[in-house]
């Protein structure tokens, strides 16, 4: 190596130290920097961390609240899986009469249901009313055993109410039904029969793809004859499903019904059986009906026709036939999108009794709070024999709720 | 004349009630250990359109919302015997009920981000849970439900949430269910269904 090439290079190292020193400067700076930050998403993970400990639970909180998810999902199943269920339904109703400037009922109808399993059904009604002297009238409106045997029957005992029809087993409610008062005919005592005591087998099954058919029969102790002030007519069937039997024969009866639409329905009814007055010989006793149901839209049409007949007894005290025939025919429309429903009805009670006759239109408005809560106004045009009840037209209001 | 008319329809009342009585004796025979099988579960589909169907013959419709499983268990057996309903629907309205019953768990974004819907599942689905009440051409098949013509004009979001957490038309008598009542249905049914009803019904 001669003199220059020592001298190049002792120049050469002596700049490459000058650069290491400023490189390494720079590298420092570069370091600390990201040092710096490596600090700051260290302490931001940190904080992170600490705020998800906080919020994490432990896995002895954890087991925690899987055994509180367990006891909630034992608890729910208790609600859908028992044995024995508890339910009270029923309604009340509180009327008001223009006419007579008075508050006329006060009535509380509650219904017990105790189901076992998916076989028994104990139904009962109490119709608890409030008198005109102040006092308190309880009557058992129905009570049941219902057994249901398979998908297509059950078979009821006890004290039911009539399957002859449709208003007295299902429309009556003052929550269902759309006016204030009964269709004339169908109220106690006149010509559609109440309540029966005894057996009945009823259910449903289908008829081809898209109808659908339901039924009911029984046999009961049958109704009683209550005859007129004066004993020489026969005034009325009452039918207060009485565990006597007078005439010693039961009476059958029963309703076979179609569903051929979808909201429509057509059923016919009827009964027989013998019938008497206490002490005398039995007579025949029959009863036929046909009701019907159908909706358009916010339509709803039914109507339901019903003839009682009792056969003359020459033996008798009060010997000659009776017989009773009503039906009505009833319109309702709601006025959509209001709560308001408006409803029309025609009805007809005929009987050999001038006094029992009457024909009524009745127009009503309700209000539906609810489905099951709802305000009546209705005025009945009524034709009767003048000067009695029958005869006078009247604006009823009521307040009701079904439970 | 008029009373042959009225022998004659007394004769064939007892007729028609004896004929019965010995149907229903054969029903019996026939059906009584009829009723025992798993395949007969309720069906929320099949009782949704039994509910619309049969309810209303006699009262006005109850809101499903109104009762807890277990209660509707018991109003259902009474309605049975009262509405002469067979074992199938009352199951299956059961099922209805109780599966309608139910508060939505509400999370209403996830509706927004389903993608490739494109309505092609939806008609199948308007069909088998929706048509009950809403009806074949969407203008309501009880009363109180609205045309859906008149209410698809509202944004997708609240569509969405209202058919997946259940609504309450103004004036109707009765809440529609939340899901109408199938919670069976994911957040991709109920987008399809919505696709399907604007391009049907809109």
């Amino acid at each position: 190596m001669n003199f220059l090439h020592q001298k190049v290079l002792i120049i050469s190292l002596i700049l490459l130290g000058f650069s290491n020193v400023s490189l390494a400067d720079n590298n420092a700076d570069a370091l600390n920097a990201r040092i710096e930050a490596l600090e700051k998403q260290l302490n931001e993970v940190k904080t992170l961390l600490k705020q998800q400990v906080q919020q994490s639970a432990t896995k002895v909180e954890v087991q925690a609240v899987k055994k509180e998810v367990e006891v909630a999902k034992a608890e729910q199943a208790e609600w859908k899986s028992y044995d024995s269920g508890v339910h009270l339904a029923g309604y009340g109703a509180v009327n008001f009469s223009a006419e007579d400037d008075r508050f006329n009922k006060a009535l509380f109808a509650p219904i017990f249901h105790y189901q076992f399993k998916d076989s028994f059904l104990l139904e009962a009604e109490l119709e608890i009313n409030v008198q005109d002297d102040g006092s308190t009238e309880i009557a058992m409106e129905y009570l049941t055993v219902d057994w249901f045997m398979n998908d297509y029957m059950a078979l009821i005992a006890g004290k039911f109410l009539s399957p002859v029809g449709q208003f007295r087993q299902n429309l009556h409610p003052t929550w269902i039904n759309k006016m204030v008062n009964a269709p004339v005919g169908f109220g106690h005592d006149q010509a559609s029969p109440i309540a029966e005591l005894g057996l009945q087998l009823r259910g449903g099954f289908p008829v081809g793809e898209t109808m659908n058919a339901n039924y009911a029969f029984y046999v009961s102790n049958g109704p009683i004859l209550e005859l007129n002030g004066a004993g020489d007519e026969i005034e009325a069937v009452e039918y207060n499903a009485s565990t006597g039997d007078v005439d010693d024969n039961k009476t059958f009866g029963g309703r076979v019904a179609l569903t051929p639409l979808a909201n429509t329905e057509i059923g016919f009814s009827g009964a027989f059986g013998d019938i008497a007055i206490p002490g005398e010989a039995d007579r025949d006793y029959d009863v036929i009906g046909v009701d019907f149901f159908t909706r358009w839209k916010n339509i709803d049409l039914r109507g339901e026709y019903v003839r009682q007949q009792v056969d003359a007894l020459a033996t008798s005290a009060a010997p000659d036939s009776q017989e009773w025939e009503a039906f009505y025919t009833q319109l309702s429309y709601k006025l959509l999108p209001t709560k308001f429903e408006a409803v029309a009805r025609y009805g007809d009670y005929n009987s050999n009794h001038a006094d029992q006759e009457q024909e009524q239109w009745a127009l009503g408005l309700n209000y539906l709070f609810a489905p099951n809560a709802m305000a009546k106004l209705t005025y009945e045009f009524n034709d009767g024999l003048v000067g009695t009840a029958t005869d006078q037209d009247q604006l009823l209001v009521q307040l009701t709720y079904g439970f | 004349m008029f009373n042959y008319i009225k022998n004659l329809s007394c004769e064939l009342n007892r007729n028609i009630v004896k004929f019965g009585f010995v149907s229903i004796l054969m029903l019996f025979s026939g059906m009584v250990n009829a009723a025992d099988d798993d395949s007969k579960a309720g069906n929320s589909t099949r009782g949704a359109k039994q509910w619309a169907d049969n309810c209303s013959r006699c009262h006005n419709m109850r809101d499903p919302k109104e009762f807890r499983d277990d209660t509707w268990r018991n109003i259902i057996a009474h309605m049975r015997v009262r509405a002469g309903l067979h074992g199938q629907q009352a199951r299956d309205i059961l099922a209805f009920l109780q599966s309608s019953n139910f508060i939505a768990v509400v999370n209403d974004s996830n509706l927004m981000k389903v993608a490739n819907a494109d309505g092609a599942d939806g008609e199948s689905t308007y069909k088998q849970t929706c048509i009950a009440c809403h009806g074949a051409n969407g203008e309501g098949a009880i009363p109180g439900v609205p045309k859906l013509s008149e209410r698809l004009s509202k944004s997708e979001a609240t569509l969405l949430s209202n058919i997946k957490n259940g609504f309450q038309s103004e004036g109707s008598t009765m809440a529609m269910p939340a899901k109408g009542g199938n919670p069976s249905l994911s957040d991709a049914d109920i987008k399809e269904v919505l696709i399907y009803l604007q391009k049907k019904f809109k």
